[in-house]
């Protein structure tokens, strides 16, 4: 017997009239719609061409000799195929100490923005306070003010803080950021205000409906942040280049790979071997996440 | 080894090298010291030579330690700006000459006359390139100039006799346009569209690019020749801009692919030239009503907020003129020592190709120092900006260059 508030059942393809699929009993509107679908994946695989099209050639010229990568007009496929360009990073500069650097930063810098992120976004989202508004306003502002403006004022008050060419040096100007906190903020703010509400009854503090209640349920939210904040760390290339210049002891990946490229000339097929072995760990934590991700673009809430 | 046989050491190791300024260095190192030394011209290709020259100073001065840093060209100036604006400066580093007046005048560089025990072991006029207002604030390490590359092969196919050192631009634009061959891709002549390639052949047109008063007057009719032959090129005889774009190396792509005939470009060529196998050889630029050649120095600078004067000196007198450095640098191709030593040089000139390789020093005997200002950089992207106006947007020449004036008076 079926319950009463069970899901009408879909049809069986064995119900559905053989004739539906037969070619010759196409109708106008089927073509029209099969035409559609193609232009779709027509438009989709063009775009997906442009956006997979440069790494394949960064992969590609990655593999190429010195004199194949400078062949005019310029070849798409290597002949010969080397990997001789990967030995030569590692041996143009301390490539495994740049890379544990970057991923200390990234993993430390990450943790620390989620940490000041979802507190911060959960202020603003669920305690009332004066000027709520102004401050989140001025918070967003941030956004809009360039590195390159602040960079010498930073560098001074690291120098002050005796942290050039350090570690935290490196992170402390990351751990906040004003995106991830808007991020969240709209995670928060499309939870229903009835879990709160529940939880205080309950006798729980702010903290425990943070951590207990709401962020359990922004778990996609977060999942895209951490991709956004792991990649713009792993990426980032001006702050480490001039904080770090004091030795190659807390260099960076992006920055040290800059290092190939030589005063007149460069090797760029060694610099594009360069840039796939730094674009893997990124990848790895893309592939990871993709999932959260997804959910978190076609997350829908529950709305009160 | 305990600080004072350290010191004890290092001074008798000095004297006995015989080495003025490592002398003064290393009785004021009473104490270990380590100097830092920030540069671009390094990586990646010379960092062992580098370190060679580091451990043979720290040999000969055992109570200094170098610390390198470095950093690619493109990205050198944020970081360097950044460090000495943060108060951080490193206590040494490298400048080319085009920046080195920028750097001079915030009284970012320390004077360093009183270090310097041996002028006469610097090529003059390099030296002289790294002073200003009469005050020694750097010696010149390395010099490159600029020559005309050509492709023998192509010049024998096209049976034209090679190049010579009195060849003027009609000979060079007759050869030029003999050598294009559209249908098989092979271009005649090229010569970057910059401020670096304009104020070179300004005077080769016989002008100058500021007025006795300082004033910038390459708008003069000798400005209008050298641009009008440096925009006649792309299109004609050489690539177009947008064929160019932004592909990197895209010059020394289509020279060492034998489909380019004659190049201006510098002597730091030479190692890729010879790896690709291209059969070419040099000459000196043509000029116009005279000779002019282009030349490149890169010195090194003692910051003025250095605790150690005495010791970066000593560091940068033997990066710059020591035996060892003179030695590493002709070894490994990595420029040319600007010392005043024609012996050290021979073992150079006897490398081939090129053949003519005498033609590097014959450029010298002509030299045209690039003008310059506090705001360099602005001054160069004017003066290349108007230049491409001409080629890309059909810009009045008179007019470009009486805008581009007005820009880098503007600057002054």
């Amino acid at each position: 017997m079926r319950r009463p508030d069970a899901a009408v059942e879909a049809p069986s393809v064995a119900d559905v009239p053989y004739r539906a699929f037969t070619p010759e009993r196409r109708d106008p509107t089927t073509t029209a719609r099969r035409l559609k679908l193609f232009a779709h994946y027509s438009v989709m695989v063009v775009c997906a061409a442009a956006l997979v099209g440069p790494f394949l050639w960064m992969v590609l010229a990655s593999l190429k000799t010195d004199a194949d990568i400078r062949t005019l007009p310029p070849s798409v496929v290597p002949n010969p195929i080397t990997g001789e360009n990967y030995s030569r990073v590692v041996d143009a500069f301390p490539f495994w100490r740049f890379a544990r650097n970057s991923l200390v930063v990234s993993v430390v810098s990450t943790v620390l923005q989620l940490v000041t992120a979802t507190t911060a976004a959960y202020a603003f989202a669920r305690i009332e306070f004066k000027g709520r508004g102004v401050v989140f306003g001025f918070y967003l502002a941030t956004m809009m003010i360039p590195l390159q403006v602040i960079i010498v004022p930073l560098f001074i008050e690291m120098r002050n803080l005796h942290l050039v060419d350090s570690f935290a040096g490196l992170i402390l100007p990351t751990i906040v950021s004003s995106f991830g906190t808007f991020l969240m903020r709209q995670a928060f703010s499309a939870l229903p205000r009835e879990l709160d509400e529940a939880a205080f009854i309950d006798g729980a503090g702010h903290f425990r409906v943070f951590a207990r209640v709401l962020l359990p349920l922004v778990g996609p939210a977060l999942a895209t942040f951490a991709v956004f904040a792991f990649m713009s760390t792993w990426n980032s290339f001006i702050w480490p280049l001039v904080i770090t210049q004091a030795s190659d002891h807390h260099v960076t990946l992006p920055a040290g790979l800059s290092r190939l490229n030589g005063r007149f000339s460069t090797d760029w097929n060694v610099v594009m071997a360069g840039s796939v072995m730094t674009i893997i760990p990124i990848l790895a934590f893309y592939l990871v996440t993709q999932r959260w991700v997804i959910r978190s673009v076609a997350f829908t809430g529950l709305k009160s | 080894m305990h600080t004072r046989t350290r010191a004890i050491a290092a001074l008798a190791s000095t004297l006995m090298t015989g080495g003025a300024v490592g002398a003064s260095a290393a009785s004021a190192s009473a104490e270990d010291v380590s100097i830092s030394y920030f540069t671009f011209s390094a990586a990646p290709d010379h960092l062992e030579d580098l370190d060679a020259i580091v451990e043979a100073f720290e040999a000969e001065n055992l109570t200094i330690t170098i610390e390198v840093q470095t950093a690619a060209y493109d990205d050198y100036f944020t970081s360097l700006q950044t460090q000495i604006a943060g108060g951080s400066a490193p206590d040494t580093f490298e400048l080319n000459y085009e920046n080195f007046v920028t750097y001079a005048r915030s009284g970012a560089l320390l004077d360093i006359g009183e270090y310097v025990a041996d002028p006469d072991r610097y090529y003059a006029l390099a030296l002289e390139g790294f002073s200003d207002d009469r005050v020694q604030y750097g010696l010149p390490m390395t010099f490159s100039d600029v020559v005309l590359i050509y492709n023998k092969d192509l010049f024998d196919a096209a049976g034209l006799d090679y190049p010579t050192a009195d060849w003027t631009w009609e000979d060079e634009q007759a050869a030029a346009e003999a050598l294009t061959d559209a249908e098989t891709g092979v271009f005649g002549d090229f010569q970057p569209i910059s401020f670096f390639e304009f104020y070179k052949a300004l005077q080769q047109a016989g002008g100058t690019f500021f007025d006795e008063d300082g004033q910038a007057m390459f708008n003069s009719a000798e400005g209008l020749a050298a641009a009008e032959w440096l925009t006649s090129k792309p299109g004609t005889v050489m690539p177009t801009l947008a064929d160019i774009g932004g592909t990197p190396d895209f010059d020394t792509s289509l020279f060492q692919s034998g489909q380019l005939a004659m190049w201006h470009n510098g002597i730091w060529q030479f190692t890729g030239l010879n790896e690709s196998g291209v059969n070419y050889d040099i000459v000196v630029e043509p000029g116009s009503v005279q000779s002019a050649n282009a030349v490149f120095m890169n010195g090194a600078v003692v910051s003025e907020a250095t605790d150690h004067p005495a010791e970066a000196a000593a560091w940068i007198s033997f990066l710059a003129g020591s035996e060892t450095t003179v030695d590493t640098r002709l070894a490994s191709s990595w420029e040319l020592p600007a010392v005043n030593d024609d012996a050290a040089f021979a073992s150079y000139l006897e490398i081939t190709p090129p053949e003519n390789r005498q033609a590097v020093f014959d450029a010298l005997d002509n030299i045209a120092l690039p003008p310059v200002i506090e705001r360099q950089q602005e001054m160069q992207d004017a003066v290349t900006q108007a230049l491409e106006s001409i080629v890309a947007d059909g810009t009045d020449p008179q007019e470009a260059l009486d805008n581009a004036v007005d820009e880098v008076n503007g600057l002054i």
